[in-house]
C-alpha cells in the first residue's frame, strides 16, 4: 500500500530565500508524524505545499499517491489543514462557521448534522457555539478551528503548531483531543511544532528539520537513542550540531 | 452549485454583519441623504418664510404729488417702516435701528421727473447684518415691486401719448416691440419647448446616470477589497483555499457576494437620493415632476435591459479589478488604499461626461477617455437613454472585453499561490525598479 505522504527532494525558493533545500520524508497510513525545528526551518512551507497552498520550486509531494501539484483539487478532498495563525469569520457564530465548513464535506458518508455533531463534540464549546466568534478567546477559537479541521474525519490532517500561543488549559485540551481523536478515527496526522515535548507526546515518528533540510528521522525513542539524548530537544541540538 | 451558494451566503453574512460595511454602505445613504434633504428643505422653507415676511423701510425726500401714488402702492400688502429724518445720513442711521433689511430711498425730484418724462431715480440700501441669503435677496424683492410699478407706469404713460396722438397701437407692443419664442427639434419632431428647458431636464438625467454608476462602482470596489482583505487580516484565507472546492468557485462566491451587497448599497443610495431630491426641492415641484416622456427621450424596455447588462458587467469588472489589487495587501485599510487608485478612472470620465459630450472634447482627451473602460459604462447608459442602441451595444462590448481580461487575471491570481504570497511594499517596488 502507498504511504499516506511521500515527499521527495522538495525545494522551495521565495525569491533569493531558500526555504526548503531538498527535504524528503514519508508518512505511513494512520501514523501521527511530527516535523520539528526552529522558526524558519521550513516546517510551515512543507505543510503549505502538502496542503496545495503553494507550489514547490522542484521535487515531488504526494498524498495517498496523488501529486498535490498536478491534482490539487483531488488532494484537497483528502486533506484538512489547520494553519498556525488561522482565524475564523468574526461575524459568524461558531455554529454558523462550522455549518459553512460542513457544507463542503456533505458527501454522503457524513451528513451536515453528523459533521456538526462531531465538531461540537471535538470543540467542547457547547452553547458558546451560538455566540459570534469575535467574542471568543484565543483558546476557544483554536478549539473551534481544530473541530473544523477534524470533524469530517479526513484521510490526512495537517496541523501547523496546533497549540501555539495557548494557555496550559487550552493547550492540554487541544493536545488531548488530537491524541484521542486520531487514535480512535485512525486519521493520518502531520503535525508541525517547535514544542518538542508536545511532539514526543503526540507523534509515532518525527522528522527533525533545520534550514530546509531533514537532518534526522525516527520515533522519539529511536532519535533519543541515536543521539544519546534525554529528550527530543537534546536530540535536535545534537543532530543539528552533527549535521 | 451548493458550494457556490454556501460561499455567497457566507460572504453576504460577513459583509452585512460588519458594522463598517452596514453603516457605511447601506445605512448611511438611507440616513444621510434624507437628513441632508430635510436640512435643505427646512432651510429653504425658513428662507422663504423670512423672505415672505421681509419688511423694508422707506425714506422719502420728495414732496410732490406723484410720489404719493407710488408710496401707496408700496405700502399696500407690505410691512413698511417709514423713516422720518432730516438727511440721508440720519435716515440710514435710523434704518439700522429697525429690523428691516432694505431701505428704499426716494430722492427729491421724483415727482417732477416722472411728470416731465425724465427718469426718476430710486436707491436701495441693503443692511447686511449676517450675510444670509434672505438679506442679500431682500433688495431683489423690493426691486421686483418697483419694476412691476415701473412697467404699469410706463404702459399708462404710453397709453396717454397714444391718446394724445390719436393712434391705435398697443402700449405693450410699443414698450417691447419684438417677441421671441423658442422650439426644439428632437429626432425630427418639432416640440414647442425651449431648448434650455429640455437641456436642464436632460442634464438632470445625464448627471444622475454617471453619478449612480459611480456610486455603485465605489461601493462594489469597497466590498471586494474588504472581502479579500478581511480574509487575509483575519487569517481565514488559507483555510478557505484548502477546502475541496475549485478556486474559480471561491472567486465566483466572492464576486457574487460583493455584487449582492453593493447592489443593496446602490439601492439604498438611490432610495436615499430620491428622498433627498423630493424633500430638498419640495419648494420647486417643477424640478421633480418634469418627465422625459413628452420629449421622446427616456428608457424603453430594450434600453432598460441594456442599462442593466451594462451596470452588471461594469460591476463585475470593477469587482474583479478590486480583487486583483487587494490581493497585494494584508489589511482592510491597505486594500482600500490600494483600490483607491481605481476611483481615478471612474471619477474622471464621470465628472467630464456629466457636463460635456464626448464628441465636444479635444481629440487627445477624447481618445484618452475612450481608452478608459468606465467611460464606456457611462456612454452606454447615455446612448440607451437617447435610444441609440447600436452605440450602447458597442460600448458594452468594449467593457465586456475589458471585464473578460480582468476576470482572467483574477482567475490566474486565484489559481496560484500569488493570492497568499503577493505583497505590495515600497521595498518590493524599489527592488523591482532596480532590476529594471
Amino acid at each position: 500500500m502507498d504511504n499516506a505522504i511521500e515527499v521527495e527532494d522538495l525545494v522551495k525558493n521565495f525569491g533569493r530565500v531558500e526555504a526548503l533545500k531538498g527535504a524528503s520524508f514519508s508518512v505511513r497510513d494512520r501514523e501521527v508524524y511530527g516535523i520539528i525545528g526552529p522558526n524558519g526551518a521550513g516546517k510551515t512551507t512543507t505543510l503549505r505545499i502538502l496542503s496545495t497552498l503553494i507550489s514547490p520550486t522542484s521535487g515531488v509531494a504526494k498524498v495517498f499517491g496523488v501529486d498535490v501539484v498536478k491534482e490539487p483539487v483531488k488532494a484537497r478532498e483528502m486533506i484538512s489543514y489547520l494553519p498556525e495563525e488561522a482565524g475564523a469569520y468574526q461575524n459568524l457564530s461558531g455554529h454558523e462557521y462550522l455549518e459553512f465548513m460542513a457544507e463542503f464535506y456533505d458527501n454522503g458518508s457524513m451528513s451536515i448534522e453528523d459533521l456538526l455533531g462531531e465538531a461540537k463534540h471535538i470543540s467542547g464549546l457547547e452553547e458558546r457555539l451560538d455566540d459570534r466568534i469575535k467574542g471568543y478567546s484565543k483558546g476557544m477559537k483554536r478549539r473551534l478551528l481544530l473541530a473544523r479541521a477534524l470533524m469530517m474525519r479526513p484521510k490526512l490532517a495537517i496541523l501547523d503548531e496546533p497549540t501555539s500561543g495557548l494557555d496550559v488549559l487550552h493547550a492540554v485540551h487541544v493536545r488531548q483531543t488530537i491524541r484521542d481523536y486520531v487514535d480512535k478515527q485512525g486519521v493520518t496526522t502531520l503535525i508541525s511544532s517547535h514544542n518538542m515535548l508536545e511532539v514526543e507526546y503526540l507523534c509515532h515518528r518525527v522528522a527533525l528539520i533545520d534550514e530546509g533540510v531533514i537532518v534526522a528521522e525516527g520515533s522519539p525513542s529511536e532519535l533519543k537513542d541515536k543521539f544519546s539524548a534525554e529528550n527530543l530537544e537534546e536530540a535536535f541540538m545534537e543532530a543539528t550540531r552533527l549535521g | 452549485m451548493g458550494n457556490l451558494r454556501s460561499l455567497v451566503v457566507k460572504e453576504i453574512k460577513e459583509l452585512v454583519r460588519d458594522p463598517k460595511i452596514l453603516l457605511g454602505v447601506v445605512l448611511m445613504p438611507l440616513i444621510m441623504y434624507p437628513i441632508m434633504g430635510s436640512a435643505m428643505s427646512i432651510s429653504q422653507q425658513s428662507m422663504m418664510r423670512a423672505m415672505a415676511s421681509a419688511s423694508f423701510a422707506v425714506y422719502n425726500e420728495d414732496e410732490g404729488v406723484v410720489v404719493d401714488t407710488f408710496l401707496e402702492y408700496v405700502y399696500t400688502n407690505n410691512t413698511v417702516h417709514t423713516i422720518e429724518a432730516g438727511s440721508l445720513e440720519e435716515a440710514i442711521m435710523a434704518f439700522q435701528e429697525t429690523n428691516a433689511s432694505t431701505l428704499l430711498y426716494v430722492r427729491e425730484g421724483y415727482s417732477e421727473n416722472v411728470t416731465q418724462g425724465v427718469k426718476a431715480n430710486l436707491k436701495l440700501y441693503a443692511n447686511l447684518k449676517s450675510l444670509s441669503i434672505v438679506e442679500t435677496e431682500s433688495p431683489n424683492a423690493v426691486s421686483g415691486l418697483i419694476n412691476l410699478y415701473s412697467y404699469y407706469l410706463s404702459i399708462s404713460k404710453i397709453e396717454g401719448y397714444i391718446a394724445e396722438t390719436g393712434g391705435a397701437a398697443e402700449p405693450d407692443a410699443i414698450r417691447s416691440p419684438i417677441r421671441t419664442t423658442s422650439a426644439s427639434i428632437i429626432k425630427g419632431n418639432v416640440l414647442e419647448v425651449s431648448p434650455s428647458a429640455i437641456f436642464s431636464l436632460v442634464m438632470n438625467q445625464s448627471i444622475t446616470l454617471p453619478m449612480m454608476t459611480m456610486l455603485t462602482l465605489v461601493f462594489a470596489i469597497q466590498m471586494a477589497a474588504t472581502s479579500i482583505a478581511l480574509e487575509k487580516e483575519e487569517k481565514t484565507l488559507e483555510t478557505l483555499m484548502t477546502l475541496p472546492v475549485g478556486r474559480m468557485t471561491i472567486l465566483g462566491g466572492k464576486l457574487a457576494g460583493s455584487i449582492v451587497v453593493s447592489i443593496f448599497g446602490a439601492l439604498a443610495s438611490m432610495l436615499g437620493f430620491g428622498y433627498y431630491m423630493n424633500s430638498a426641492f419640495a419648494f420647486a415641484p417643477e424640478m421633480t415632476s418634469m418627465t422625459t416622456e413628452g420629449f421622446s427621450l427616456g428608457l424603453k424596455p430594450f434600453g432598460v435591459a441594456l442599462v442593466g447588462i451594462n451596470i452588471f458587467i461594469t460591476l463585475v469588472s470593477a469587482l474583479a479589478l478590486a480583487i486583483c489589487l487587494s490581493v497585494f495587501s494584508d489589511s482592510v485599510r491597505g486594500a482600500q488604499s490600494l483600490t483607491g487608485v481605481l476611483f481615478i478612472p471612474i471619477f474622471i470620465p464621470a465628472l467630464i461626461l456629466m457636463f460635456s459630450d464626448i464628441t465636444m472634447l479635444p481629440e487627445t482627451v477624447r481618445w484618452i477617455l475612450l481608452a478608459i473602460p468606465y467611460t464606456h459604462s457611462i456612454l452606454a447608459s447615455k446612448a440607451a437613454f437617447l435610444g441609440n442602441y447600436s452605440a450602447a451595444i458597442g460600448n458594452i462590448a468594449y467593457i465586456t472585453a475589458f471585464t473578460v481580461v480582468v476576470l482572467y487575471i483574477a482567475a490566474r491570481i486565484f489559481s496560484t499561490e500569488r493570492i497568499l504570497t503577493s505583497r505590495f511594499t515600497l521595498d518590493g517596488l524599489r527592488n523591482l525598479l532596480k532590476r529594471r
